[in-house]
């Protein structure tokens, strides 16, 4: 510090003084400065540093934690892959086994008679069939209540249903459905005799089928040699029973030449029994062999 | 070709709409292929019509081919009439039916023609075992009117005939007479049933309207299915009347199924009963005699109508069975009186 000059006058020396003290405030104030950046500076590095340790450690957490996860996954494939082989070989079991159920239950089809239950009685499936050909299916709802009653059904509206039902239905329910079984299928294989007929031998017959719908009266007109000059025959067929497939009454009658000839007269007489005692596409389908037999003799 | 039968072939086809006239021609089958490939079908009615006339006087046409054609042009408008319906009933012990289609038909025209002299009789089968009969009636004196013919539907081999009514109602037991005849049985009744919709009465007299059936191959049981709530799948809403709303739709599908209705226009209720009334002492409580009047639902649909009312909110259910039972009792005319 540099020494007050005495021999300067006072105001001088005050100058002096004070312009000295003045400086000494000046580099306390900067020497103060200086000693505090350093100091907010490293407060805040230090700050800095742990904020930046503290995210290292973070970002090791986190990627420890992705591992486990990963390893643990891996570890869960690892477990499930031998239980999901038991699941799926269990899965086929049941469904064969569905599968097998369902076929047996297919099978009750060709009883003829099968039934599932239902949330109010029964529903009745009836198969018909005639000469093992499976034929039209149809079925009776039936509600299971006193009275006993049909709810709805599948029934064609000729067959008498109601008749059946207002004898058997309340008494003897087996008896209900045994007897409709018979009128259905009666019905069903005299349908497909008429429907062979129509089909399959078209070329013998010389007009058209007449039918009703219960099939029980047949009328038609044949020859045995089409194109031939024989004399066309006429047939009538009635089914008086309805559970019956073949016909109660056959009438055949020769058209055009009043004067039969007695081979002519056998050939009726012998065709009126055929359809009396086969089914009538079978009937027509000897007629149509015999035919082929003759015209191979004759060739 | 006589000009009545001209005039009425005439009339029967300006009926006919030009989209149709094509297919009724060909379900007509009088006029050949050839003769209609020379009709230009896209000029004015009146000129296609006149070169029809002109193809068909050039066939001779007869009365019968132009009844024929009224036939058909019937069937494809079948709505524009009424329908009633008829049921027949045997004898005991009669025989089994062993139907003729020749001689019921035989037998139905002689027995008209034996009372009236004058009348037109026309048959026209159908493939579901059905006969069209249409007939035009006249008197011993004056000529059939082909204008206003009666149209017969029998179903062969079961008791049930449809017939359009017509406003001639004096010539309805003799027709009732020739069908009972003719088709073997001994009584015939009108039912109370009747609509324009003639597949809809066949289902309901059949009892053929619901032909759903479980069995065990059907994919879904019928209980599970969804009963068509339209149900918010979002768990934040919740229906306070979820229960109600459910037994309702039980409800309305045992009482109707889940088929689709037989279409009726009308449900006609005669009542005559006496007034029921809690408060004593009111007048029309002590009258002995019972009330009549008449009440009488009509929609174009009417059974599918009753069906939604619950559901919608309108009516509780289970509704009354006056108004459910009308497919099962085969009516829809009801007379109600005090048991």
């Amino acid at each position: 510090m540099e020494q007050a000059n005495p021999l300067r006058p006072d105001g001088e020396s005050k100058g002096g003084v004070l312009a000295h003290l003045e400086r000494l405030e000046n580099q306390m104030s900067r020497s103060r400065k200086q000693s505090e950046e350093p100091q907010s500076v490293q407060a805040q590095e230090r700050v800095l540093g742990t904020k930046i340790q503290k995210l290292r450690h973070l970002r090791d957490d986190l990627k420890a934690a992705v591992r486990h996860r990963r390893g643990s996954v891996k570890a869960c494939i690892a477990n499930v892959e031998p239980n999901q082989i038991v699941e799926v070989n269990e899965q086929e079991a049941l469904e064969e086994k569905l599968e097998n159920v369902k076929a047996v239950l297919q099978a009750y089809h060709f009883t003829g008679l099968s039934g599932k239950l239902t949330s109010r009685g029964v529903c009745v499936c009836i198969n018909t069939a005639f000469e093992g050909n499976l034929l039209d299916s149809y079925f009776v709802d039936l509600v299971i209540q006193k009275p006993l009653r049909i709810h709805h059904h599948s029934v064609p509206v000729f067959i008498p249903l109601e008749e059946i039902a207002a004898k058997y239905l309340q008494t003897n329910i087996q008896h209900f459905l045994f007897s409709l079984c018979e009128y259905l299928n009666a019905y069903s294989g005299r349908k497909y005799q008429a429907d062979r007929l129509q089909s399959d031998f078209a070329a013998l017959l010389t007009g058209p089928l007449q039918r009703n719908p219960l099939c029980n009266l047949l009328s038609f007109t044949y020859k045995l040699d089409p194109g031939g000059q024989s004399f066309p025959f006429c047939a009538r067929l009635l089914y008086k029973d309805l559970t019956a497939t073949l016909p109660t009454d056959v009438t055949v009658t020769c058209q055009g030449g009043e004067a039969l000839s007695s081979s002519w007269e056998e050939q009726r007489a012998s065709h009126e029994t055929l359809f009396c005692t086969k089914p009538l596409h079978q009937v027509f389908a000897s007629f149509a062999r015999r035919e082929k037999l003759d015209m191979s003799l004759v060739s | 070709m006589d000009e009545t039968v001209a005039e009425f072939i005439k009339r029967t086809i300006l009926k006919i709409p030009l989209n149709e006239l094509t297919t009724i021609l060909k379900a007509w089958d009088f006029l050949s292929e050839n003769q209609l490939q020379t009709v230009n079908f896209r000029q004015r009615k009146e000129s296609v019509v006149q070169h029809l006339i002109h193809l068909c006087e050039e066939k001779r046409a007869s009365l019968n081919d132009a009844a024929l054609l009224d036939i058909i042009y019937t069937q494809f408008h079948q709505h524009q009439k009424v329908w009633d319906v008829f049921q027949m009933s045997k004898g005991p012990g009669e025989d089994v039916d062993l139907f003729d289609m020749k001689q019921f038909k035989n037998s139905f025209k002689k027995i008209l023609q034996r009372a009236l002299k004058n009348v037109t009789v026309s048959f026209r089968e159908t493939e579901e075992n059905a006969v069209w009969i249409r007939i035009a009636w006249g008197t011993q004196y004056t000529k059939p009117n082909q204008y206003k013919p009666t149209y017969v539907v029998y179903y062969s081999q079961t008791p049930y005939a449809f017939k359009s009514s017509s406003t001639l109602r004096r010539n309805t037991p003799l027709l009732g007479q020739a069908l009972t005849v003719a088709s073997k049985h001994h009584q015939i009744v009108k039912m109370d049933l009747r609509s324009r919709y003639l597949d809809s009465l066949k289902a309901i007299v059949f009892k053929q309207y619901n032909q759903t059936f479980e069995t065990h191959n059907s994919a879904t049981p019928l209980q599970e299915r969804s009963l068509g709530l339209d149900i918010n799948m979002d768990s934040r809403i919740t229906h306070e009347n979820i229960v109600e709303k459910e037994r309702v739709q039980r409800i309305t599908q045992e009482t109707f199924g889940d088929y689709p209705q037989p279409q009726l226009e009308f449900a006609q209720y005669k009542l005559e009963t006496k007034f029921k009334s809690d408060l004593n002492g009111s007048i029309l409580a002590e009258r002995e005699e019972p009330l009549r009047c008449l009440i009488k639902f009509s929609s174009p649909h009417l059974l599918e109508a009753l069906k939604s009312l619950a559901p919608a909110g309108i009516a509780d259910a289970p509704l009354s069975p006056l108004l459910t039972c009308i497919p099962n009792k085969r009516k829809n005319y009801f007379k109600i009186r005090d048991k």
